[in-house]
């Protein structure tokens, strides 16, 4: 039975190293920027969203369906993110590898603690995700939580560079503990300051970084704002003093500014992907960015 | 490749060819825009079934679009008087815009965030499912039926109004038959391909054909030409630059539609006297 079981593994593991490199696949650009700080050269990566597309709505082309089949590895939030375009590409796809419960499959959301899970799950509560709000890459710590998990497949699947995968995770892990100090220690003056978005794509970054992020121009997750709600946030922004209203680049920008030319209040752009905003190539970088300036916000 | 474009394909070869000879019908009767308002009458059906949350996919929805849909129907048939004052394009543009406008009202009551009912309207060819594919195909045969065993009629009521009436056809009631159709074929297509698409295949094709030959059938031929030609080669565009298939199929037509209206130009030119079509 061993020596089976060890045949196995062996075969198993000529088989990998025949194709030199891992085929990853992510569905978003920050699943797709941890994938490469732990795969390195090591693996193929493509991205499916680009960092500037609305993660609710991606136009699916050709390559997706060939990227997914010929995938090893995909990379998904898990949380229902993607559930209006990712389902029936994978129906397409049909890659046994990379079905629900497969090595081949990393659910970022998996054994991460999901905010705001609605208590029941009504449609009258707008654009809601059932399993809680899916934008909980945007805090490093939780970021942290899914590369290890992406290493941890990697490794299961390309044995060979196992101690590879292992090594750059550490060196992740190490950069992103030094960074939340600095990280920290320019948000501090800004401790429990209200600030606006136009999505509920923040209350991870808030909950990390000690702001309130929990007014927004949306009425309900989905809804475009109307008159008599932004009437509503006009007056909490003027008695609250909000300095701040973060707008993403998919965002109608023009609202925000209506908002901030009768407030008073900044509008600042902010992303969930590196690569969403200039200068912001990789994970660190873009917190770093999202850091400084909301913090140049706030003074 | 294949194994990624080949339910498309099978999409675009097994069903434009009855959205072409409707598109000859609608061009002819000048109503270019009724799929637009019937596919936004239907989506607006959709929309009070999230409003009162009832299974997106269950028969009941259907039956609340299907209604909206036949709602419209009656609703063009009954505008499309004799003598109107009224063009029947305007009426249908209204629909089309208080449809829309009434959605959004909808759904910000219902509240549903729309990435689930834009997915369940507008479809995106490249994703079809042979089982989509083989239903539609199924509906359309039937259609298509209809129309060639009622052929004498419903060209009769598109082409030459004046005889219909002469003749003592009930004009409102075929309308209302044809209009009824029609937004079935139009959903059902918008579903799996999106609304663009739907309206290149109504349009040009039977654009392309009105071009080049005077008889209904020759045209008819000259536009299931085109519908295939562009429908394959849009998608293999689609797959060989990895564009969004269903605009590459619809700017793929767009380029097919100048060629031929050059060709027609010319020929016109060099032979203005002469006879344009060999009847």
């Amino acid at each position: 039975m061993k020596r089976i079981l060890l045949l196995l593994t062996a075969i198993l593991a000529c088989s990998f190293s025949a194709h030199a490199k891992l085929n990853v696949v992510a569905t978003l650009p920050d699943f797709g920027s941890l994938a490469r700080e732990i795969g390195g050269d090591k693996i193929n990566l493509v991205v499916l969203a680009k960092p500037t597309e609305d993660p609710h709505f991606v136009d699916a082309r050709p390559s997706f369906v060939v990227s997914l089949r010929s995938a090893d590895v995909l990379i998904d939030g898990g949380a229902e993110l993607e559930l209006g375009w990712l389902p029936p590409l994978l129906q397409n796809a049909r890659n046994p590898k990379i079905e629900i419960g497969k090595p081949g499959r990393v659910q970022a959301s998996q054994g991460i603690h999901l905010m705001n899970v609605p208590a029941n799950v009504t449609r009258a509560a707008g654009d809601v995700h059932a399993l809680g709000n899916p934008h909980f890459a945007a805090d490093p710590i939780i970021a942290k939580a899914i590369a290890q998990h992406i290493a941890q497949s990697f490794s299961a699947l390309d044995p060979a560079n196992a101690a590879f995968y292992e090594a750059n995770y550490k060196k992740f892990e190490a950069s992103i503990n030094a960074k939340l100090q600095e990280w920290g220690a320019a948000m501090s003056p800004f401790k429990g300051q209200q600030v606006v978005a136009y999505h509920d794509s923040w209350p991870y970054f808030a909950h990390r970084f000690g702001v309130n992020i929990d007014i927004f121009l949306e009425p309900k997750p989905g809804i475009p704002p109307s008159p008599s709600h932004l009437t509503e946030v006009i007056a909490q922004i003027k008695t609250q003093k909000v300095k701040a209203i973060i707008v993403e680049p998919f965002h109608d920008r023009r609202i925000a500014e209506k908002v901030a030319s009768t407030t008073g209040a900044k509008v600042v752009e902010f992303s969930q992907f590196p690569g969403g905003l200039p200068g912001t190539d990789s994970y660190v970088k873009l917190i770093d960015t999202l850091v400084s300036r909301l913090a140049a916000a706030l003074k | 490749m294949w194994e990624v474009m080949f339910w498309p394909i099978v999409a675009c070869v097994l069903l434009p060819w009855l959205l072409v000879y409707l598109g000859l019908h609608v061009v002819q009767r000048g109503i270019i825009f009724i799929d637009i308002a019937m596919a936004q009458m239907a989506s607006l059906g959709i929309c009070l079934a999230v409003l009162l949350h009832l299974d997106l996919e269950s028969w009941t929805t259907f039956g609340i679009a299907l209604g909206f849909t036949l709602a419209g129907a009656a609703i063009f048939s009954v505008t499309g008087k004799r003598a109107s004052q009224i063009p029947q394009e305007a009426v249908i543009g209204i629909s089309y815009v208080v449809a829309a406008a009434a959605a959004v009202l909808l759904l910000s009551r219902a509240a549903e965030g729309d990435e689930e009912i834009k997915n369940m309207l507008v479809g995106n060819i490249l994703l079809v499912t042979p089982r989509e594919v083989w239903e539609r195909f199924a509906l359309f045969l039937a259609v298509g039926a209809l129309h060639f065993v009622l052929r004498k009629n419903f060209l009769l009521v598109s082409f030459d109004r004046g005889a219909a009436y002469a003749k003592g056809l009930r004009v409102r009631w075929w309308d209302f038959v044809f209009y009824a159709v029609f937004g079935l074929v139009v959903t059902s297509f918008v579903r799996i391909a999106g609304v663009l698409l739907v309206f290149s295949y109504l349009i040009v094709p039977a654009v392309c054909g009105i071009n080049l030959a005077r008889r209904t059938a020759n045209r008819l031929l000259i536009g299931w030409f085109i519908a295939l030609l562009g429908g394959v080669a849009g998608l293999f565009l689609s797959y060989w630059w990895d564009l969004p298939s269903g605009a590459a199929i619809v700017c793929t037509f767009g380029a097919l539609l100048i060629l031929i209206s050059l060709f027609a130009l010319w020929r016109h030119c060099r032979a203005p006297l002469g006879p344009r079509d060999s009847q």
